[in-house]
Formats: C-alpha cells, sequence, structure tokens
C-alpha cells in the first residue's frame, strides 16, 4: 500500500493528531458511559495517510476477524471534514440492546428486533462519532455538522464497503481506535477519514493546537 | 520538595504538553517512560518525588504500571493525566492507589493546583 505521508503530514503532526484523536475518542466513551452502563476500553489510536482507492481494502482489512460487520456512517464537514464509520463486530447490536435493557429481553420480543438494532447502533452510533468528531473540531477549533447516519446492518465484511465507496480524491488522513466494551461481547473500530482539500487548513490547526504548548 | 519528575506516556507530544504546563522556574529534573514497563522500570531506579502516568499504553498500560509501582511503594504520588475519562477508569486508578486523576488536554491552573497540593503531601510525610 503506498503511502504518502512524508509529503502530507510531518511525523510531528501525525504525533499532535494521533493525541487529538486519543483525547476526542476518550470524551466519546465517557459520554456513551454516561448513557448505558459500561466500561468502553480504549485502545491506541493510530493515524495512516493513503490513496483513497486503498481505502476500502485497508478498511476490510482490519475487520476481517468480525467476518459480518455493522457499520454507522457519518459525513461531516466544517474546515475539518470527511467521513466517520463505526465498524461493529457481528452480534453487537443485539448484545447493545441487551447492556441498554439491562438484560431485560421483553422489547426484544415485542418488537422486530432488527428495527430495535438499527435504532440502537444509531443512537450508539450518533454518541460515538458525534462526540469525537465534535471534540477534534473543537480542540482544532472547528464547527462541524454531521448528515444524519445511515446503518448497514449485519453485513459479511467484503460486501459491506465497496471498491467505490469513497468519493475519488487523491489522499484520505484515516483516524483509526478500536475498543471494547467490559460488559458484553461489543467490538469495534472507529474510522474518521478525512480527504486532502483539509489539508491545507489540518495543518495550521495543528500548528496553533501545540502552540499552545510551546 | 519535588524535584525529580517521571513522566509516563506513549506520546511523545503528550510528554511534551505535560513539561510545557510545568512551572519553569523550579529546577525540576524530568524524567521520561513511553510505556507502563519502562516506567515501572524507571521508578524503581529513580524514586522520582511524583509521577505522571496515562492510561492506554502499549507494552503495559498504564493500569498494570499503576498497580506494580503501588505494590513496590505504596506512597508513590501518581497522577493519571488521561483522555479516558469514564467515571469507572477513574475509580479504578483511583482505587489503585492513584494520588489523582487530570483529563487531557491538561491545562495549566488545573496542573499547578495538583501540583502544590502534592507538594503539600510531600511534605508532611517527609515530616
Amino acid at each position: 500500500m503506498e503511502t504518502h505521508e512524508e509529503e502530507l503530514l510531518t511525523g510531528e503532526e501525525i504525533e499532535i493528531l494521533q493525541e487529538i484523536m486519543n483525547i476526542a475518542f476518550g470524551k466519546s466513551a465517557a459520554d456513551l458511559a454516561d448513557v448505558i452502563d459500561t466500561h468502553v476500553v480504549l485502545n491506541i489510536p493510530f493515524i495512516n495517510v493513503m490513496q483513497v482507492t486503498d481505502l476500502p481494502a485497508y478498511i476490510r482489512d482490519h475487520v476481517k476477524d468480525y467476518r459480518n460487520i455493522s457499520i454507522v456512517e457519518q459525513h461531516f464537514w466544517g474546515c475539518f471534514k470527511g467521513d466517520a464509520l463505526l465498524v461493529f463486530s457481528s452480534g453487537s447490536g443485539k448484545e447493545l440492546i441487551r447492556i441498554l435493557q439491562h438484560g431485560d429481553h421483553a422489547n426484544m420480543e415485542s418488537d422486530p428486533v432488527e428495527i430495535l438494532e438499527r435504532e440502537t447502533l444509531m443512537e450508539v452510533g450518533n454518541i460515538l462519532i458525534g462526540a469525537c468528531v465534535g471534540k477534534v473540531a473543537e480542540l482544532l477549533r472547528d464547527v462541524v455538522t454531521y448528515t444524519p447516519p445511515l446503518i448497514v446492518l449485519e453485513r459479511h465484511y467484503q460486501d459491506a464497503i465497496a471498491d467505490n465507496h469513497f468519493t475519488p480524491d487523491k489522499t484520505a488522513i484515516v483516524l483509526k481506535t478500536d475498543f471494547s466494551f467490559t460488559e458484553g461481547n461489543v467490538t469495534g473500530l472507529l474510522f474518521l477519514i478525512t480527504s486532502n482539500d483539509s489539508i491545507k487548513w489540518l495543518k495550521e490547526a495543528l500548528r496553533i493546537f501545540i502552540a499552545q504548548y510551546e | 520538595m519535588i524535584k525529580k519528575i517521571l513522566i509516563v506516556d506513549d506520546s511523545p507530544i503528550a510528554r511534551k504538553m505535560l513539561k510545557s504546563c510545568l512551572p519553569k522556574d523550579q529546577g525540576f529534573e524530568f524524567h521520561e517512560a513511553c510505556n507502563g514497563k519502562e516506567g515501572l522500570e524507571k521508578y524503581k531506579d529513580l524514586c522520582p518525588d511524583l509521577t505522571f502516568m496515562d492510561l492506554t499504553m502499549p507494552v503495559m498500560t498504564g493500569y498494570e504500571a499503576l498497580d506494580e509501582i503501588i505494590k513496590h511503594d505504596k506512597d508513590a504520588l501518581i497522577i493519571v493525566v488521561t483522555a479516558d475519562v469514564q467515571l469507572k477508569a477513574i475509580k479504578m486508578v483511583l482505587d489503585s492507589g492513584a494520588y489523582m486523576v487530570l483529563r487531557k488536554p491538561l491545562k495549566k491552573e488545573d496542573l499547578q493546583v495538583a501540583l502544590l497540593k502534592a507538594e503539600d503531601t510531600l511534605q508532611k510525610v517527609e515530616r
């Protein structure tokens, strides 16, 4: 896979972005933990710069162990703009319903599970994506707007993201973090994908951010 | 008096941010570690007066390093500096013996208040 890190972002800029993503995902995990009684185990975020055409294969490669996946996707735009993809492992939707209902299966029996699952993933996705993207934007002194979330429910990982899923562009900056819940078998990955038309702004915003600590 | 400070964080940027928030005129002696394991080893070698510890790190997490350091030295002054601001995470580290938890991104004022408290605690222990 060809990358262009040197041309786009310096090593220091990538480290700053990684720390910002760490802070932002910490915030979104705390927001989610306020709503559902669980602890989200966070892992170290990674930043990758790549050709957009390589992106679907990159995402598929990271979620292949899940086999079936569910996806919550939202577009966001401000100076910082792109796509947020929250990918859950198979069965996470049903597990989240169970956690939210504190193990009570009453509603699961009366309502169609697929509708409940869709709504639950949408709600959880909204919290995680909104808090994370919002915090990145806030730290970089930007404000973003979101499209309503789109849901892909329980599809084989190879079919869930088409090769032409993303708008062709030269490059993409991918911010990836994986997580799991201590209660229930819920694991997933969050990808924030911002295209190269944000890069000029992003470099300046990162410079301003770190200047506070010089 | 706090003189020797150990900063344990995998992110060089986070370590830089933390150092920049500390007063420049106190003559602190800084030591750094980039994961919990290295942090534990440096703690045992250096016996710092104060340790700043991140939680999400490779090799050995901050949770594990905190436990190990407290096992080694129950009076260790460890301030956890983390992006993980979930109540359960905060409770867990305080129960494990962390002195205090500060959230990222750090604010100079918060860090300075923490430093004064730590200084006070250290003086009481020394007395």
